[in-house]
């Protein structure tokens, strides 16, 4: 269903002479309902790689397949959280979400139940008629996931999407995409530069090298939640108040050092 | 305007007229030959508002001239702005058109005024012509920057979205653009009464212009400085309905802009 | 929807496509006859008449000289300007008062139309150079005020308050702060008034001139001399586009050294 398939992905920008490679030989296989993170040092091509999946660029060689089908270009299926939000300033809240499911040529009706599912899903209900800039940071990122989830994708692309908002928030952010995630499963590809959330949220984490990035290693955290149990808390101090959490945490921490340039390690 | 301003202000105003009564009137010390006195401005004012001057009454000339702006401005944003969209989204289009674009562009509308007249006489068409292009110009540049300068995530989240071609360009290109689009509007509504006037003022049978170049021949001051007042009343009007469009469709824009 | 930048080479080949089709459109018309040729000279007339304007006089000089004389009015109407407006301006910046006079008065007469004061210009000045200068300098005046304005009044608040606390006095604040300060900003605002003033300088000469490029190109109007007006107006335009250019470069540079820009 929304498996995610990398092969052989190299990416370069820039003339080929002259260019920069960002992306080294990225082989990754996500399988439908799984949710990765891959961390990574700045540069190293992880934000490429969700745009690829997501069709803003293409791969210059290698390919990149959803469903097992080829991506070509940006859309619905694979729905994109921006980390900036990206919501239209001249549209409501619920005029933003509305947008895509009028592209879907869905009726009216059907539209409005969806909006105020979504609405009701991500705590908007009363925000519904408002601009974004009226809206905090928190709830404008609320307002996008929700544009995202609406549609129903089979695969949700979340490129750094708590970066531009305060730690609190983050955190709040963080517990409320792991509830969405327990409620309404689905492929989830999460671009980080932290490496707590990246271990607080996902299935497996994958960790990158720096430029041109290639992928170091791939960390299972689901087999060690589960085995812990991490779901019994609700509280996201608790989960990382655990040992094996700061183990796994430590783990990556020093896996990402080394990636840095001798002077800074 | 604060208390402290507006107060200054209207103390400026009156410390103005009377400069403008005693270096007039009472000293003589500015020759009415020269700068009309108050007595000489309000004599104008009323004999060509009652009686008329060059051809016609204030309203006459007045209306005429507004007519030929409001129809040169709104064919002139009626085809640049969507020029200035279609050259912004459409790499081709900018290339094809660009180079022309920046051959005719650094002439100044005024001086296309000779070849107006030439082809099109010294009636009403010349004029539009020219006002046309005047005000053609900014709307286009300011709507190809409008465009340029939407940020990358929103024309992403839109693709993202599936939003076909025809909605996106209303509902997504437009709106973003507008900002800019605006501001091109006035650029263009200012041309526009600055081409008018000085075409009016090479040649015209009716007009602000023409009671400006009458006035001038005649040398009488007084109604020289009707007809600038009355310019500059007229744009004012202009430019201030054009600024309440503007903050209508912008609201979004403007209530973010002072939340940021 | 906003395609990629496209590669140079299809930059350039489109652009040809483009200028083809706008003079071949342009010949064919006037060649063919669907417009007289009186009024619409064949691209290559235009330019014939151009070069030999070089060095033929019309209305009482060559093209240069005209030009020439128009350049000259041209420097006395933008130094005018810029040696009031950007010292008042930043005047205006500082100290609030001086402001709170000005600028009610400023923002009545913005409305005007620089052209507008052409009759008044002809009233006072006659034809001389007094009447071109006038105008270009009404066009030119405001950005360079507003400029100047605004750059000294939306100084970094933090570099005032460091000057204060150095005891800076008053002149000395203007001038070995805000005007250095607000030099982007200025230096901006001399891009637009250099514009508009050359605007302004062609509007005063169409009416009011007995030389200049402009009063050449209302003579030739009056002797239905269609390739003479294309040629005067071809060479405003690149005398425009020249003085633009060059300014640019000038602000490109001093912002450069500021680092506001790579």
């Amino acid at each position: 269903m929304g498996s995610i398939r990398f092969d052989k992905v190299n990416k370069m920008f820039g003339a080929t002479s002259a260019g920069v490679k960002v992306l080294d030989d990225i082989n990754l296989e996500i399988a439908d309902k799984e949710f990765v993170a891959i961390v990574g040092p700045s540069g190293c091509g992880k934000t490429t790689c969700l745009r690829i999946v997501a069709g803003f660029e293409q791969p210059t060689s290698g390919s990149v397949n959803v469903n097992a089908m080829p991506v070509r270009g940006p859309g619905p299926d694979r729905a994109v959280v921006f980390q900036h939000f990206a919501l239209f300033p001249w549209k409501t809240v619920r005029q933003n979400i509305d947008l895509g499911l009028r592209n879907k040529n869905l009726m009216k009706e059907q539209r409005d139940a969806l909006i105020a599912d979504a609405l009701h899903l991500m705590n908007l209900d009363s925000h519904a008629d408002a601009f974004p800039h009226q809206l905090s940071g928190g709830m404008q990122q609320r307002v996008a996931i929700a544009r995202a989830y609406v549609l129903d994708p089979e695969v949700l692309l979340m490129d750094e999407p708590f970066g531009a908002l305060d730690a609190q928030t983050r955190v709040v952010m963080q517990e409320e995409l792991v509830r969405l995630a327990r409620v309404n499963p689905r492929t989830v590809l999460f671009i980080t530069h932290s490496v707590e959330e990246a271990v607080y949220l996902a299935d497996r984490v994958a960790v990158m090298t720096r430029r041109p990035g290639r992928i170091k290693e791939m960390i299972d955290v689901k087999t060690v939640r589960n085995a812990e149990n991490w779901n019994q808390f609700q509280r996201i101090e608790d989960v990382m108040d655990q040992e094996s959490f700061i183990h796994l945490r430590t783990h990556i921490w020093k896996s990402l050092r080394e990636e840095k340039p001798e002077n800074q390690r | 305007m604060s208390g402290r301003r507006a107060t200054i202000g209207w103390a400026t105003l009156a410390a103005l007229v009377t400069l403008w009564f005693a270096l007039t009137t009472w000293t003589g010390m500015v020759s009415t030959g020269r700068f009309p006195s108050p007595a000489d401005f309000w004599f104008s004012l009323v004999q060509i508002v009652t009686r008329g001057y060059a051809g016609g009454q204030l309203f006459t000339h007045a209306l005429h001239s507004l007519v030929l702006v409001a129809v040169g401005f709104v064919v002139a944003i009626a085809t640049g702005v969507p020029l200035g969209l279609w050259m912004g989204w459409s790499r081709r289009a900018e290339a094809t058109i660009n180079p022309v674009f920046l051959i005719i562009r650094p002439i100044p509308p005024l001086a296309w005024i000779p070849l107006a007249i030439l082809w099109l006489g010294l009636g009403d068409a010349a004029k539009v012509m020219v006002i046309w292009f005047a005000a053609f110009v900014p709307s286009v540049i300011n709507s190809f920057s409008g465009v340029r300068a939407i940020e990358r995530p929103i024309i992403e989240a839109a693709r993202m979205l599936g939003t076909p071609r025809w909605r996106f360009v209303i509902e997504i290109l437009a709106p973003a653009a507008a900002p800019m689009i605006f501001t091109g509007l006035r650029l263009s509504l200012q041309a526009a009464w600055t081409t008018l006037v000085a075409a009016e003022l090479v040649g015209a049978l009716v007009g602000l212009g023409l009671v400006l170049n009458m006035a001038q021949q005649d040398i009488y001051p007084g109604m020289v400085l009707v007809g600038m007042l009355a310019v500059g009343a007229l744009g004012f009007v202009t430019t201030w309905l054009l600024g309440r469009v503007e903050r209508r469709t912008l609201a979004w824009n403007t209530a973010a802009a002072r939340a940021a | 929807m906003i395609d990629q930048p496209l590669k140079l080479r299809e930059q350039i080949a489109l652009g040809l496509v483009g200028l083809t089709l706008f003079l071949g459109l342009w010949t064919l018309l006037s060649v063919s006859g669907l417009v007289s040729r009186q009024f619409l000279p064949a691209p290559s007339e235009v330019i014939a008449r151009f070069v030999q304007l070089l060095t033929t006089p019309f209305a009482g000089a060559t093209l240069p000289q005209h030009l020439a004389s128009s350049l000259q009015r041209y420097l006395f109407g933008m130094l005018l300007a810029a040696f009031v407006g950007i010292p008042l301006g930043l005047l205006m910046g500082w100290f609030r008062l001086l402001d709170d006079i000005v600028s009610p008065i400023f923002e009545g007469l913005r409305f005007i139309a620089p052209i507008a004061w052409v009759p008044f210009a002809a009233l006072w000045f006659g034809t001389g150079i007094g009447g071109p200068v006038m105008i270009i300098f009404a066009g030119a005046f405001p950005p360079c005020l507003i400029n100047a304005y605004r750059g000294a009044r939306f100084v970094d608040p933090h570099l005032i308050e460091a000057s204060q606390m150095l005891g800076t006095g008053h002149l000395r604040t203007i001038v070995e702060v805000l005007l250095p300060a607000a030099v982007p900003s200025i230096v901006a605002g001399l891009r637009v008034a250099a514009g508009l003033g050359w605007q302004s300088l062609v509007g005063a000469e169409l009416i009011v001139a007995a030389a200049g490029v402009g009063f050449m190109m209302v003579q030739a109007q009056a002797n239905v001399s269609t390739p003479t007006v294309m040629a005067g107006m071809i060479a405003i335009g690149i005398a425009g586009m020249l003085i633009d250019v060059l300014l640019r470069h000038g602000e490109a540079l001093i912002r450069r050294r500021r680092g506001l820009e790579a």
